[in-house]
């Protein structure tokens, strides 16, 4: 191990999290940034790691980055996230034919959520939608808690929020956008009758987070070196389509704001 | 983020599809007329389909620009992502199919006639004319250069053996085997069991090669496809043949030293002129002899129908070594020192078993009385004939001189195959 070598955190959520950065390693050795990974196995113990410098780079979900800059008192950076993380969204689902025209109509009803801790399935549709004028407090939650700890990456509760909705245990059913799509691509069974009644503001899902404190250099050759991946390289598809990106963005903050409001609205920000 | 309507580079009608629902396959076929980077338009009316476009078009690569609506339903515009889809050039235009004969598409017509091209020897299994998509795991195929494996004729080989498949359950009067006496079934079932014993290595050995053939030369992934199911079918029945008249036969052990030395073979040519020239080219002769002598109706059928076969499989030895030597005349050394080499490993046979004549002639007598043996005797004495003249015949075929055929000729088993 060099002494120039950066170390990134990552949360494995599935095992092909493993192939995805014994590639992306690679790719960092050969562009001279050599970047080893660590895993972890949830999203509190790498903001630990990141804010203890155990990992100089954290690969985090939304309510880690928020998270964690929160705790670093806003002393972070986003040195890059997918093209998918640029307009993450939630969606209320309900059987066809069923559907609501409003959400406040939903008052007094079964809502299925994810985990607790995703931002996507659980903290950001219920402020939305306290938002948009329902009575939260008024409906029955039926949550999913699975995977806490990985923040709804691996969508073992948003599978569980569709069953749920499918087969009339909830009225309604909150989850990402994008895997409500994955679930049509894949014709999980459950999803063939429903749709989309519902769908949020747009906001970001995961990125790349270091402290400030990092070489600010080191960090812009690094997040320049990120936004090079060609998902037209053969050796780098495979990857990339792992990954679930097909081309990297600088961020930025702009696109957290309502989470970090939802956060502070469920007491979720130590 | 909005786009102008005067941006939009295609405009597609949903109607009433819904994602799931074919719609996506409309919003594929849409996109191939879009250039990366340039934006499509959906119109749906339905608000449930419109939100939920933005995150199946980032699924599919593509990045939601806007969602307007209106009375007359909902406006979504996508923007093309711009990696490719497939790592691999576009396509080719249409182009007009290979030739019919009367209707039929054979084999030897689906490359317009021409030589296949020298393969990749990394290709993978693609189809003919099929576009391969970078990315792909390589391979590394032993048998990959064309000329020395091809035969000219491959193609209408391939196709016969589709032609003149046969079912060893039903194609055979079985009944005719059943009542042989004993001394003739005997030997019936010598003969038999000798016949299957061979047909094992006459499949080992085109199979050992089978995976080791360039997918791009499909023509010979077949014709060894072909010959291999042909000899799991003269296994059987001969097998079915020695097993119905319920008597036993040996598995003779000089039989089992010849084959191994064709297993021990490595090189195709090699074994096109050990296997197919040599060994099933006296088979032939011998098939014959069985089919003319038959005590029985399901013998005579059984050497018939595989003497058809195994006249495709000498045929494609003959024509892969005419190929061979007329290209590289400098071939004929390493062929003449595999014959040796083989020989060499033979030392120990003498000649064809006694069990095997024995049993030849006294299928051929249908008894034990002396006329008839003497007469049974003279017709397998001049059958060693027949074999050694015909194989002299094949030898000249392949292209080479009398000399050279000559020995080669007096280089091989003495066990037939």
């Amino acid at each position: 191990m060099s002494d120039t070598e950066l170390r990134l955190g990552a949360v494995a959520y599935h095992p092909r999290i493993v192939t995805i950065w014994e590639r992306f390693r690679t790719y960092f050795a050969d562009a001279g940034l050599p970047t080893d990974y660590i895993l972890f196995s949830n999203y509190e113990r790498l903001v630990e790691a990141v804010l203890d410098g155990t990992v100089d780079i954290g690969w985090n979900t939304n309510t880690a980055y928020v998270a964690l800059d929160h705790r670093a008192g806003g002393g972070t950076r986003i040195l890059g996230m997918r093209d998918v993380d640029r307009d993450w969204a939630t969606v209320l689902v309900m059987r066809r034919g069923q559907a609501s025209p409003t959400v406040t109509e939903l008052s007094g009803r079964v809502l299925a959520l994810g985990s607790r801790d995703s931002g996507h399935a659980a903290i950001l549709p219920l402020h939305y939608l306290a938002r948009e004028g329902l009575d939260v407090a008024s409906c029955r939650l039926l949550r999913f808690d699975t995977d806490v700890g990985k923040h709804g990456d691996t969508g073992g509760s948003e599978l569980h929020v569709v069953r749920a909705v499918a087969e009339g245990d909830a009225d309604a059913g909150a989850l990402s956008a994008a895997y409500f799509s994955a679930f049509r691509a894949e014709s999980v069974p459950a999803v063939a009758d429903l749709e989309v009644v519902w769908r949020s503001p747009d906001y970001y899902h995961c990125n790349f987070t270091v402290l400030d404190s990092l070489d600010r250099e080191l960090a812009e050759r690094w997040s320049q070196a990120l936004l090079a991946m060609d998902h037209d390289d053969a050796s780098l598809r495979p990857a990339m389509d792992l990954e679930g990106v097909r081309r990297w963005y600088p961020g930025d903050r702009e696109g957290y704001a309502s989470l970090e409001t939802a956060m502070r609205e469920q007491a979720l920000l130590a | 983020m909005t786009v102008d309507r005067e941006q939009v580079a295609h405009r597609v009608d949903a109607e009433r599809l819904e994602l799931g629902g074919g719609l996506e396959v409309l919003l594929a076929a849409a996109f191939e007329r879009v250039a990366p980077g340039g934006v499509l338009e959906i119109r749906t009316p339905s608000r449930a389909v419109a939100m939920e476009l933005p995150s199946w078009a980032r699924l599919a690569g593509h990045e939601p620009v806007d969602h307007a609506s209106g009375s007359d339903g909902h406006l979504v515009t996508i923007r093309r992502g711009h990696s490719t889809r497939m790592l691999a050039g576009p396509l080719p235009p249409r182009e007009r199919g290979p030739a019919l004969r009367h209707g039929e598409l054979h084999t030897a017509d689906w490359r317009g006639g021409a030589l296949p091209p020298e393969p990749d020897p990394q290709a993978g299994f693609a189809p003919l004319r099929a576009v391969p998509e970078a990315g792909a795991p390589t391979h590394h195929w032993r048998l990959s250069r064309r000329d020395a494996i091809w035969a000219d004729d491959v193609g209408e080989l391939v196709d016969q053996a589709s032609g003149q498949q046969w079912d060893a359950s039903r194609d055979i009067p079985w009944e005719a085997a059943r009542d042989l006496d004993d001394t003739t079934e005997r030997a019936v079932a010598q003969v038999m069991t000798f016949l299957a014993q061979n047909e094992y290595a006459a499949l080992y050995v085109p199979a050992g090669f089978l995976p080791q053939v360039n997918p791009q030369l499909v023509e010979l992934v077949l014709w060894l496809s072909s010959h291999v199911h042909d000899e799991a079918r003269h296994i059987e029945v001969f097998t079915k043949r020695s097993l119905v008249g319920g008597h036993h036969g040996y598995a003779l052990a000089s039989t089992e030293l010849s084959l191994s030395t064709l297993l021990d073979e490595h090189d195709f040519t090699a074994s096109s002129l050990l296997l197919n020239v040599l060994g099933e080219g006296t088979f032939l002769d011998l098939l014959r002899f069985i089919e003319v002598h038959a005590p029985d109706a399901a013998t005579a059928a059984a050497a018939r129908l595989a003497h058809r076969d195994e006249r495709r499989h000498v045929h494609f030895g003959i024509s892969n070594i005419k190929r061979s030597v007329s290209i590289a005349p400098d071939m004929v050394g390493p062929l003449v020192a595999a014959a040796e080499r083989r020989a060499a490993k033979l030392v120990s046979l003498s000649g064809l078993s006694p069990m095997l004549v024995e049993a030849l002639t006294i299928m051929t007598a249908q008894s034990l009385q002396p006329a008839d043996l003497s007469e049974a005797a003279a017709d397998v004495r001049a059958l060693m004939h027949t074999m050694e003249r015909n194989r002299l015949r094949r030898l000249h075929a392949c292209g080479f001189d009398d000399a050279t055929a000559r020995h080669l000729s007096d280089l091989h088993t003495p066990n037939l195959m």
